[in-house]
């Protein structure tokens, strides 16, 4: 069996973004992939810090995760490491074709499928929230038979957010997909195939049309190409006249699906390996070192050897915790993560508790290095490394965190294995 | 001012029982609800229509009111039940003597029990534990509390007979030791009112002592705790109730695809609907005797509610309090023409009613006789309107629409989607839900927030408890421009938070695995809850 110098487990963000920045140092990476991911079930933005502690909207993200209090991953990578990590996936992104717009020490305002707005940092260019700031006219679009897209609800509430001079306007474009009334419901990957064909975007660009006044903006669900590129936004600016914004949405995520994409196109150009269907139920330690993990299928159970490993199998929605009455364990290397006996501890009373939800700050403990560690600060394998949702110590829901902390800890991740800092 | 000859207070079983059957003979009625219909007591229960084998030993009276209402039920709400039966089951740990007293008390109460062998009970309930050593079939059934409450009204409705929610009283006036009315506020609109009236009943249930507080009266009604557990998995087909003297965590009740196990029962506040994770973790151990994966089952939430036990007695407590009812004259103690009932079962709500009806109707010289067992709460859809709904709604939908709907709620659901074919997109797909129904239903006078629409329609009940038709549902209702959908986000925000009261005591598993999704959803993805600085 081929041994891999790097072997990463999980094909999430996280996971994808690790094996993209060490085979780029020239490793030879593997991946165990299970599942689909969430990635395409969350957006395809680049949250990076949006709020402090206390619920304060941060403007420069690598200047507010330098203040994270200790325990944050942030702190224990340290901001140097945030504002690497983001350029480094500006510029994967800016190799593959599908640049994203932002700057790691500026937040931006993106709408939402609800009609207000989130902070985050890197964002594709369909969803450039300037247009909406700068234009007179707003035209909410939405998709009749569409599911999970209300333009009514995001056009009243866009009115209530934004300086009372702009004209918002909803319209509804008819789709007419035969099984969209019959047999099926139309999600926005439907709509976002549907604008990949000739005769789609003919249609959208007819009805559409007449309804662009000048400076107008386009607000509508992800739906612009299922690919990670920009030839559907750039055509119809150009054929429309006029800038178009996507919001962000529920899944499924269409902008999650790009990224998706754009990573594994990447990582696989770079030569990492990626095994599907491996799903990894434990592992081999040794003298302090992880010697493999094991895979169990259909009939048999597999060792993949490897120098160094990263965990990126995610947190309890992926999979990578799991929960119990009264506790809770990270499976691959079977660490018992320390939390209340008695449930209702584990939370607020609130599900929306205006501060960081206990539960979703239970994790995986690290040292500085990312190396998981026992209760008594005793490393558990010292050629392992966790990153992304597995973590400890953020909300990535209150704080707007999500794919910075994947990102980021994947960066720190995969170049302390490559030898650098 | 409103007048009426009646006012009942309270919008539980019994008090919208009291509605039908005073409309039903003639008696102008109104009643007055201070939350939703059945927001308390009257859905916060297994949803289960007794057989009386439950109480065959212990309470025969009991027992033969519950099997002569569970065959009257069946007949005349016969949407609202679910006609299982129900089966008993006896564990190596449960009295083998229990049980031969049992089997006769049955006999005598007329509940049939009929014995099957334990292979026939594994082949009708596989999931049943192989442990348990012996089984009878009774009739019980599982019964929907939300939709007989507002079955009943609209069978009140029909015969002048008025039901007011979010209505809350504030007093009860007397003149000269006898009761001439009520004033009332709307709790949405703050708008005060008073209802002139010769009679008051109040049905408060677990409130009841609040209530006749207002007429400077004492009842004693010791509310009483129970907790349940809604599991996300049609773990049987039919009730399944230990065979033993009647404790916690020994009923299970399928309803649609979900299952209930109740319950426990602890001294509690009349508004005490808290549950813990202690309680829950006790009763899955009970629960573990009859099914024996039971940790296997993905529980959608806990909730609870409170019994209305009345005791003459102020010192008695729980289950050892009285689980029949009292019907009291207060003109004993100097109000005349207003009366409590308290205790009691939902199985029996329609015979309380009767019996408090029989003892106002001769105070008021009323001779009409009592017709709620005879007439439907509703009427059958005619063939005609089944046929029609079934060309508009998605596979089994027509049916559940149907049933919760009622004829004339239905014919409207369908001409919408007749009108507008795409409004019969689902909304809530793990209740069958459809658009047309949610604008419907939103569209009425007595809906002011989401889940008044899910009380009605069982929007958000299913396995995914919020975590999509929240946003779905909201917008729907906004599209319907109602004068309560303003303010978008804190209608999702609201719901979700009333889904996970129920989800928190057990946060773990894939419950937490639902907690994380919505999170990502409503908090990551829609910001609901963080403060904007657009500049």
């Amino acid at each position: 069996m081929r041994k891999s110098d790097i072997l990463i487990i999980g094909n999430g963000i996280s996971g994808l973004f690790a094996a993209c920045i060490a085979a780029d140092m020239g490793k030879k990476v593997q991946i165990l992939s299970y599942g689909a991911g969430t990635l395409t079930i969350g957006g395809g933005i680049i949250d990076v810090l949006g709020y402090t502690d206390d619920g304060k909207p941060i403007e420069n993200p690598v200047l507010g995760a330098d203040k994270m209090a200790s325990g944050h991953p942030y702190s224990k990578v340290g901001a140097q490491t945030v504002d690497k990590a983001l350029r480094a996936f500006l510029k994967i992104a800016e190799s593959e074709g599908f640049p994203y717009i932002g700057s790691p020490d500026k937040n931006q305002w993106v709408p939402t499928a609800i009609g207000n707005f989130k902070p985050s940092c890197l964002v594709p260019r369909t969803m450039n929230s300037q247009a909406i700031f700068d234009a007179e006219n707003i035209l909410v679009v939405g998709f009749d038979t569409m599911k999970d897209f209300y333009a009514n609800m995001v056009t009243k509430n866009l009115r209530k957010h934004l300086k009372s001079d702009k004209n918002i306007e909803e319209f509804v474009v008819q789709l007419n997909f035969e099984y969209g009334r019959d047999l099926r419901d139309i999600s926005a990957m439907d709509v976002a195939r549907w604008l990949e064909t000739k005769e789609g975007y003919n249609a959208f660009v007819n009805q559409v049309k007449a309804h662009i006044k000048n400076s107008t903006a386009i607000v509508l669900p992800p739906v612009l190409g299922l690919d990670p590129n920009y030839q559907i936004l750039d055509s119809l600016e150009k054929d429309l006249g006029c800038k178009l914004v996507e919001v962000s949405s529920l899944p499924p995520a269409v902008t999650g699906t790009r990224l998706d994409k754009m990573l594994n196109s990447y990582a696989k150009k770079h030569g990492v390996q990626i095994i599907e269907k491996a799903r990894v139920v434990g592992s081999e330690v040794a003298d302090g070192k992880c010697q493999a993990v094991i895979t169990e299928g259909f009939d048999r159970q597999r060792k993949f050897y490897a120098d160094q490993f990263i965990l990126a199998t995610g947190g309890v929605y992926g999979g990578g915790l799991i929960a119990g009455i009264g506790s809770m364990v990270e499976p691959v290397f079977n660490i018992n993560i320390d939390v209340p006996k008695v449930q209702t501890e584990w939370s607020y009373k609130h599900l929306f508790a205006d501060k960081k939800q206990i539960f979703a700050q239970y994790g995986v403990n690290v040292d500085n290095d990312l190396t998981p560690v026992a209760a008594d600060g005793s490393k558990i394998a010292s050629n392992v490394k966790v990153v992304g949702r597995s973590l400890a110590g953020y909300d990535f829901c209150y704080e707007k965190s999500g794919n910075g902390v994947a990102l980021i800890t994947a960066y720190k991740a995969a170049a302390a294995f490559c030898g650098e800092a | 001012m409103l007048k009426t000859t009646v006012v009942v207070i309270g919008g539980g079983a019994t008090g919208v029982g009291i509605l039908r059957d005073l409309s039903m003979r003639g008696v102008d009625t109104i009643l007055v609800e201070r939350d939703d219909l059945g927001y308390w007591t009257s859905s916060r229960f297994h949803g289960l229509l007794h057989s009386g084998g439950r109480y065959a030993v212990k309470d025969k009276e009991a027992a033969k009111e519950c099997i002569e209402e569970n065959t009257i039920l069946r007949r005349i709400g016969r949407h609202c039940v679910e006609a299982t039966e129900s089966i008993f089951v006896r564990a190596p740990e449960d009295s083998e003597e229990y049980e031969h007293e049992w089997v006769k008390s049955c006999a005598e109460c007329g509940i049939s029990a009929i014995p099957i062998s334990m292979d026939e009970a594994f082949k009708l309930e596989p999931n049943l534990s192989r442990k348990l050593l012996s089984a009878y079939r009774c009739p019980g059934a599982a019964i929907d509390g939300f939709r007989l409450l507002w079955q009943t009204v609209a069978s009140a409705n029909k015969y002048g007979g008025k039901a007011m929610t979010y209505m809350e009283v504030t007093g009860i006036e007397t003149e000269n030791g006898e009761v001439v009315g009520v004033r009332i506020r709307d709790r949405w609109t703050g708008r005060e009112d008073k209802i002139a009236c010769d009679f008051v009943i109040s049905a408060a249930g677990s409130f009841s002592g609040e209530v006749a507080k207002l007429a400077g009266l004492t009842v004693n009604v010791k509310p009483s705790k129970g907790t349940l557990i809604a599991f996300n998995h049609r773990i049987c087909n039919r009730v399944i109730h230990r065979l033993h003297k009647s404790s916690d965590a020994d009923i299970f009740v399928p309803h649609g695809s979900i299952t209930i196990l109740g319950t426990t029962s602890i001294d509690s506040a009349p508004d005490d609907t808290s549950t813990e994770t202690a309680e829950v973790v006790e009763m899955m151990k009970v629960g573990e005797v009859t099914f024996e994966n039971i940790y296997d089952y993905r529980i959608l939430r806990v909730f609870a509610g409170t019994r209305p036990l009345y005791s003459a007695d102020p010192n008695a407590k729980g289950r050892s309090a009285s689980r029949g009812f009292v019907a009291l004259d207060h003109a004993h103690e100097g109000v005349k023409h207003f009366f409590s009932v308290c205790g009691g079962k939902f199985t029996t709500y329609r015979l309380m009613a009767e019996k408090v009806c029989n003892m106002v109707c001769e105070q008021l010289g009323v001779n009409e006789k009592c017709h709620t067992a005879e007439e439907n709460l509703v009427d059958d859809p005619s063939p005609e309107l089944i046929n029609r709904a079934k060309a508009v709604f998605p596979s089994y939908g027509a049916e559940l629409a149907s049933s919760r709907l009622g004829n004339d709620k239905l014919e409207r659901v369908i001409e919408r989607i007749e009108k507008q074919p795409e409004m019969k997109e689902l909304v809530c797909e793990c209740e069958n839900v459809t658009r047309a129904e949610i604008e419907e239903i939103a569209g009425e006078p007595t809906s002011h927030t989401v889940s008044d629409v899910r009380r009605r329609t069982r929007l958000g009940m299913g396995t995914c408890q919020g975590t999509f038709c929240a946003y779905r549902s909201v917008g729907a209702i906004d599209k319907e421009d109602v004068p309560w959908s303003k303010d978008t986000v804190n209608l999702c925000k609201d719901f979700l938070e009333t889904r996970w009261k129920g989800i928190r005591p057990v946060l773990w598993g894939n419950m937490l695995r639902d907690i994380e999704l919505t999170r990502a959803i409503y908090d990551a993805a829609l910001n609901l809850s963080g403060v904007e600085d657009i500049k």
